[in-house]
């Protein structure tokens, strides 16, 4: 049998992520909302999910990524590499979870989990490249002589940065089933109880 | 050529910012500044602007404060210099980038790579982008209105998200049916044996929404409008409480009927359903297509995800569709397996007709069949 709906819902799917990163992303961006980024990443991944779980047929995700990407290269006017990598990686996560892990809820979970804390490690790899080792090094020693003289010394840069991706993973998984549960229900509107 | 150039200087400025020692910004941004000159040299007027340039020295400076307070004057400096460098770096490779790459080539890009689906998902994305900022804009102010305000709206997002992705997939399905009337399916076995040109009617519409009534009535219509006979079978569903709890089967010839498929609790289904079927049923179906005769036109209502896999109905109705001088064909299906079906027909010369959408969907059903000397 052939059918064109796996392609036409991956592109459909992602001009929809497109059009959200034009408008609910630049209105985030423009009012300078905190964890924009995170929630943002939220948004693509319902939208992934719920594609992945309706088509479950392999490279869907990666199809809608590129759409998403093109668009916002159009919406941008250029190559921006920061919001580019985030999606297109975003998109190489959700599709390789599911293809190891099967289409199953435990997949979104972890797919949840790792689309957000990509964010943070996207957001310090950049800091990294801007800042540099020395600068970073720098900060993190006059923050941890600041937190010595509040009483927090104990809690090195490394443990505060697991306990932040700590959250974001697990933010990432309750989203993840958020959005298996909300593909479901999507799907029942589309089908009915159809036999 | 000044372009191609260019990559390797940026590719080496960005490699730059990662060597060790405190000459490695210093290089980095000479790199990218050769690099952003070749490429466009409006680049870095356009991307060292004063407010991007004043906050890289706030940034420098506030390191070097900090350094100087917890080290040394010495340290101090020579941080706050590597950061400011590091940032013009970074902003002018990004900015050249920017400037140099558009959408446009990027498809292009795709399409001399033979990424042909690739190239055909993009245009897609892009002629369907203008309905669905429709959509948000329009969802988005309705559920506003409703809520009574923008933060009461937020709360009731995700039913807006559900919405709008039952949305998306509507307009997928719709446009998978264009792709698959238009040829671009992905073919991944042979057809069910459609005879080139053969007209071909799709009902289609919601569960229990008519497309079984509406197809008995054309069928009425067909033969009483047109003298054409007609052959195949109708499945009407047995309604109860809870929504359909069976089918029957019906031979349009001979009229007589047979239980086709009992729904049956969630989990014991057969073939991936909710129901269990009888062989009684698909061989009275399968009597019912036997009966096709040249000049006739066939009708199955209410295919299936079974018959889209090959099972079911779908070896009869093969053998039926091949036999030479059918008039036309009639199939009945729920809206989200159209373009399955009409991938899996080969379908060329298809009218789909929707229930819910048409004022007269028999009569529209009929005309395809009936000339137009007709009384339809």
């Amino acid at each position: 049998m052939s059918d064109p709906r796996p392609w036409t819902w991956a592109a459909v799917f992602g001009g929809l992520w497109g059009a959200l990163e034009m408008t609910a992303g630049t209105a985030l961006k423009l009012a300078r909302i905190p964890l924009s980024g995170a929630l943002m990443a939220a948004l693509a991944l319902v939208i992934l999910v719920t594609l992945r779980r309706l088509q479950p047929t392999a490279g869907v995700c990666l199809l809608a990524g590129a759409a998403a990407v093109f668009l916002k290269v159009l919406a941008l006017g250029g190559v921006f590499p920061g919001p580019l990598v985030a999606m297109g990686v975003e998109a190489v996560m959700v599709e390789g979870v599911f293809l190891v892990v099967g289409s199953r809820a435990v997949a979104a979970a972890l797919a949840g989990a790792l689309v957000l804390v990509w964010g943070l490690l996207q957001m310090v790899g950049m800091v990294w490249l801007v800042a540099g080792l020395r600068v970073l090094a720098s900060w993190g020693e006059a923050l941890g002589g600041l937190a010595g003289r509040v009483g927090t010394g104990g809690i090195s840069p490394g443990v505060l940065l697991s306990l932040v991706a700590g959250l974001h993973a697990a933010a990432g998984a309750a989203a993840g089933l958020g959005a298996w549960r909300m593909a479901g229900r999507v799907g029942r509107r589309l089908r009915g109880a159809s036999r | 050529m000044k372009r191609i150039l260019a990559v390797p200087l940026l590719l080496a400025a960005l490699a730059a910012l990662f060597l060790p020692g405190s000459w490695g910004p210093g290089t980095a941004f000479l790199l990218a500044l050769a690099g952003a000159a070749l490429a466009d040299p409006g680049v870095i007027r356009g991307t060292l602007r004063a407010g991007l340039v004043l906050g890289a020295v706030f940034a420098a400076a506030l390191t070097a404060g900090v350094a100087a307070a917890w080290s040394s004057w010495g340290m101090g400096t020579s941080l706050g210099v590597e950061l400011l460098l590091r940032i013009l770096t970074v902003a002018l490779v990004t900015g050249t980038v920017a400037r140099s790459v558009d959408g446009e080539r990027l498809a292009a890009l795709a399409g001399r790579a033979g990424l042909g689906r690739l190239g055909q998902v993009l245009g897609l994305a892009l002629n369907t982008l203008p309905h669905l900022l429709d959509t948000l804009d329009q969802v988005w102010g309705s559920l506003r209105l409703r809520s009574g305000g923008r933060l009461r709206a937020l709360v009731r997002a995700p039913r807006l998200a559900e919405v709008v992705l039952a949305h998306a997939g509507r307009l997928a399905d719709e446009a998978a049916g264009a792709a698959a009337l238009r040829g671009l399916a992905v073919r991944r076995s042979a057809p069910a044996g459609l005879a080139r040109g053969l007209p071909v009617v799709v009902v289609t519409g919601p569960g229990g929404g008519g497309k079984t009534t509406a197809v008995e009535e054309a069928v009425e219509l067909i033969r009483r409008g047109a003298g054409v006979s007609v052959a195949g079978f109708v499945q009407p569903g047995m309604w109860g409480k809870d929504g359909r709890e069976a089918f029957r089967v019906r031979d349009l010839v001979t009229g007589d009927e047979a239980i086709l498929a009992r729904r049956v609790e969630r989990g014991r289904g057969e073939h991936g359903t909710r129901f269990v079927f009888s062989g009684e049923g698909f061989a009275l179906a399968a009597r019912a297509l036997a009966r096709v005769q040249p000049g006739a036109v066939l009708v199955a209502d209410e295919l299936g995800p079974v018959e889209l896999r090959g099972g079911g109905h779908m070896p009869a109705l093969r053998e039926a569709l091949g036999r030479p001088g059918l008039r036309g064909a009639v199939f009945s299906v729920r809206r989200h397996l159209v373009p399955a079906l009409l991938a899996a027909l080969d379908a060329a010369d298809a009218t789909v007709v929707t229930v819910d959408g048409a004022a007269a969907p028999a009569r529209e059903i009929a005309r395809r069949f009936c000339g137009g000397g007709s009384s339809l």
